[in-house]
């Protein structure tokens, strides 16, 4: 869906340029900041997917009775099935973040410094994030199930 | 045994589903997107989909679709397993052709209930 840009309407405030920089560079930090923990969590996921296989070919391999304890360790294991999925919700969490980060990085130059000649104009359609959130979860609960 | 394609960007989504539906007895097929998912609906048999709704190359909705204007799909359950769950997306999958609509995180216990209630 295109996007028209929002031109400012009612009163107009003025930055100078420097600290428009600057507010550039700290979003600039924000979003590597975010790729970073981006990484953190891939390389953490990938680990803890490692440790639970690891626990659950082990409980497969050895012979032990049916006793009640085992189906507790069973029941738990289940249960981190639904909070292993942490990782996917955050990183649409924060690719949303990021993008909205950029706009405003790419906005702040639109619409402090204008083009150079020659320059095209910013892709506002691609440039502002109009997409809600596809995460609104707080808590990692089972979700809701709907059969149409 | 019934065949599951499962359809999802995320490797440890992927994972996560997997893990569950081999340890109830299903076979899984794993795809990493709607487009790549569309093609092992085409080579492999499917006895049902669950597939998530955003990603890169062809999304959920974009999958569901497609599958539903083939003759071999038209009955085949398919559930999207997302995070997104307004009312307007689900409505949208409705639409689209999707059998259910399960929001993420899953329960391992209840994905297989619903699976056994709508697979033949």
């Amino acid at each position: 869906m295109q996007t028209e840009p929002i031109l400012p309407v009612g009163p107009v405030v003025q930055l100078p340029l420097m600290l428009v920089a600057e507010l550039q560079d700290s979003l600039m930090v924000a979003m590597h900041d975010l790729s970073r923990l981006q990484s953190l969590l891939g390389h953490t996921m990938d680990n803890l997917m490692v440790r639970f296989n690891k626990v659950n070919l082990g409980l497969q391999a050895v012979d032990l009775p049916h006793v009640s304890a085992m189906d507790d360790v069973q029941s738990h294991l289940r249960a981190a099935v639904t909070e292993l999925q942490f990782q996917d919700m955050a990183s649409q969490l924060i690719v949303h973040t990021s993008l909205m980060l950029q706009d405003c990085a790419f906005r702040l130059a639109s619409e402090t410094m204008g083009q150079d000649e020659g320059e095209e104009p910013a892709p506002y359609a691609t440039m502002v994030s109009d997409r809600p959130n596809p995460v609104t979860q707080s808590e990692m609960d089972a979700g809701s199930i709907e059969i149409f | 045994m019934h065949s599951i394609l499962a359809v999802d960007d995320s490797p440890s989504m992927r994972k996560m589903v997997s893990f569950t539906l081999t340890g109830a007895g299903y076979q899984v097929i794993e795809a990493v997107d709607g487009q790549d998912g569309y093609e092992k609906a085409q080579s492999h048999p499917i006895d049902l989909v669950l597939v998530d709704q955003n990603m890169p190359r062809l999304d959920g909705l974009g999958l569901t679709r497609l599958l539903r204007e083939q003759p071999k799909y038209k009955t085949i359950p398919i559930l999207i397993l997302t995070t997104e769950s307004s009312d307007q997306m689900k409505q949208a999958g409705r639409n689209a052709g999707a059998t259910g609509w399960l929001v993420k995180p899953f329960d391992p216990v209840r994905l297989i209930e619903v699976i056994q209630k709508v697979i033949r």
